[in-house]
């Protein structure tokens, strides 16, 4: 068995948007993990709240047969990243693991990345964050708290990455499939959101993104996203879509 | 309506007059004589100007070597804190003879404790931590002068003396930028495994992970007051990053 080192995983994720509940358990996880500004109302009316994943909610049939479908939407840390080439400071860069990365420190606040992310996953802070005193020691030590005028996004928690691969090169073996886990899908509660390593062949996520049901959001771009996600089966139409685990179960 | 007389008086005619000299030189009229009180203001300008750039030399050299090492040990920059209680590491950690006098006269040797002995979590975890008043009260309940102002403060803190324990608030000499995330064990970790990579080992006696320290802090073992040694800017850890094939990637540490 070889050590972990960095540069050696591709990080990926799948969603499966068939398990998705739109619980909105992933949100609140990563907003408490990655010490993301409280949101109020008026921050929301003018387009200006932060949310690194959100569960986007579409209608679809007229009352009374109306079906609610949700798909989580997170940075999907493309490989072609429409943000990444107009930074002019490099603040945003793809690393070796296949991480879109977001330098807070080299940020200038030109905004560039986040009008050309067609995700807009992208947020920026207008103003300086402020949290009320009783939620003084709440903050988690390992994520930096951004200030007023830089970028932010979701960095598929590589503060959890970084300690996950420590603690591997430490005991001098390799990540094991499922030991690091993003904020959101530890708390998915119907595992709908699967993190892990995409070069192993044997995890969990590199064999749900060859499921039948597989896609990628905005495919005509050519964005070669990390982030997978597999298409909601519903009983009644669509029935060729479903996946060799579900016509099993039939 | 002094500026318009200087103006008048020194600038237009004498610039006339040059103006004069270099275009027609032979009807070049005879400039007047310099007045008394410019004979006086011009070198007093001049040494005042000259006084001027002294001074910003010194500040432009001030930032200077700020910005490419520390800054130099003037006007209290000599990266010292006061502590709230002097706590002498030469005492503790230190394996030499010592100038410091004990109770009853006879000159005091160092402790020559090792530094995970306060420094707890230093080798498994992301800080190296200070210990609770409780760890220094378990030996200065009964050692050291019951009249040391300090030792005193101590035990006050750890509820010997009086009856309010408190903790400490000890002040941090090396502090990282808020969007730096220094893990101390890996580095203590590799060291350990790469023991010709430890630098400034000056009092060299310390074993195991103690052993390692000095590479960052100095010799912390022979300093009464802890002082930052090495610059600690992100220059200095890349450098060390790529002589020892360390990640440089960004995310390694800003996130």
């Amino acid at each position: 068995m070889t050590t972990a080192e960095f540069g050696k995983q591709n990080w990926g994720m799948v969603v499966d948007i068939d398990k998705c509940t739109g619980c909105q358990a992933c949100v609140l996880a990563c907003q408490s993990e990655n010490n993301i500004p409280l949101n109020t109302q008026d921050r929301f009316e003018r387009g200006r709240a932060i949310s690194w994943i959100r569960i986007e909610r579409y209608w679809e049939g007229d009352f009374p047969d109306v079906n609610a479908r949700f798909i989580p939407i997170m940075c999907q840390h493309c490989e072609n990243a429409p943000c990444e080439p107009v930074c002019p400071v490099y603040a945003t860069y793809h690393n070796a693991e296949g991480l879109n990365v977001q330098v807070y420190n080299r940020c200038v606040g030109t905004r560039y990345c986040a009008n050309g992310c067609p995700f807009t996953v992208r947020f920026f802070n207008y103003w300086e964050p402020v949290w009320p005193e009783s939620l003084r020691n709440h903050l988690n030590p390992d994520v930096t708290v951004r200030s007023r005028g830089i970028m932010e996004k979701c960095t598929f928690c590589v503060q959890r990455i970084r300690r996950g691969v420590r603690n591997a090169k430490k005991e001098k073996r390799d990540v094991l499939d499922g030991e690091i886990q993003t904020a959101c899908s530890q708390a998915c509660p119907t595992s709908a959101l699967v993190f892990g390593n995409l070069n192993d062949k044997n995890s969990q996520v590199s064999k749900l993104k060859n499921d039948k049901r597989n896609y990628k959001l905005l495919p005509h771009l050519n964005l070669e996203q990390n982030v997978i996600y597999l298409a909601k089966v519903d009983p009644e139409k669509n029935t060729e879509l479903h996946s060799e685990e579900h016509a099993s179960h039939e | 309506m002094l500026t318009k007389k200087i103006y008048e008086r020194f600038y237009d005619k004498n610039l006339n007059n040059i103006w004069k000299k270099y275009l027609n030189s032979e009807n070049t009229t005879k400039s007047e004589p310099t007045k008394k009180w410019l004979k006086i203001l011009i070198p007093v300008i001049g040494i005042s100007g000259l006084g001027m750039l002294a001074v910003m030399g010194a500040f432009f050299a001030f930032i200077i070597t700020a910005w490419w090492g520390q800054p130099v040990p003037i006007l209290g920059f000599e990266q010292t804190v006061e502590q709230p209680i002097s706590f002498p590491h030469t005492i503790h950690a230190s394996t030499k003879q010592l100038e410091h006098v004990s109770e009853t006269g006879e000159a005091m040797m160092g402790l020559g404790m090792d530094c995970t002995f306060c420094h707890r979590t230093v080798t498994t975890q992301d800080n190296a931590g200070v210990p609770a008043v409780a760890l220094c009260t378990t030996c200065h309940a009964h050692i050291g002068s019951t009249e040391s102002e300090d030792l005193n403060k101590i035990r006050e803190a750890g509820g010997i003396l009086g009856d309010n324990p408190h903790p400490i608030n000890w002040k941090r000499v090396h502090r990282m930028p808020d969007h730096v995330r220094f893990v101390h064990e890996p580095h203590i970790r590799y060291l350990l495994e790469n023991p010709d990579k430890i630098e400034n080992t000056t009092s060299g006696l310390k074993q195991g992970a103690a052993g390692v320290c000095s590479t960052c802090h100095g010799d912390v073992a022979s300093m009464e007051q802890v002082e930052q040694v090495e610059a600690l800017k992100m220059g200095q850890c890349v450098d060390c990053h790529r002589d020892n094939n360390a990640p440089t990637d960004c995310a390694v540490c800003h996130h």
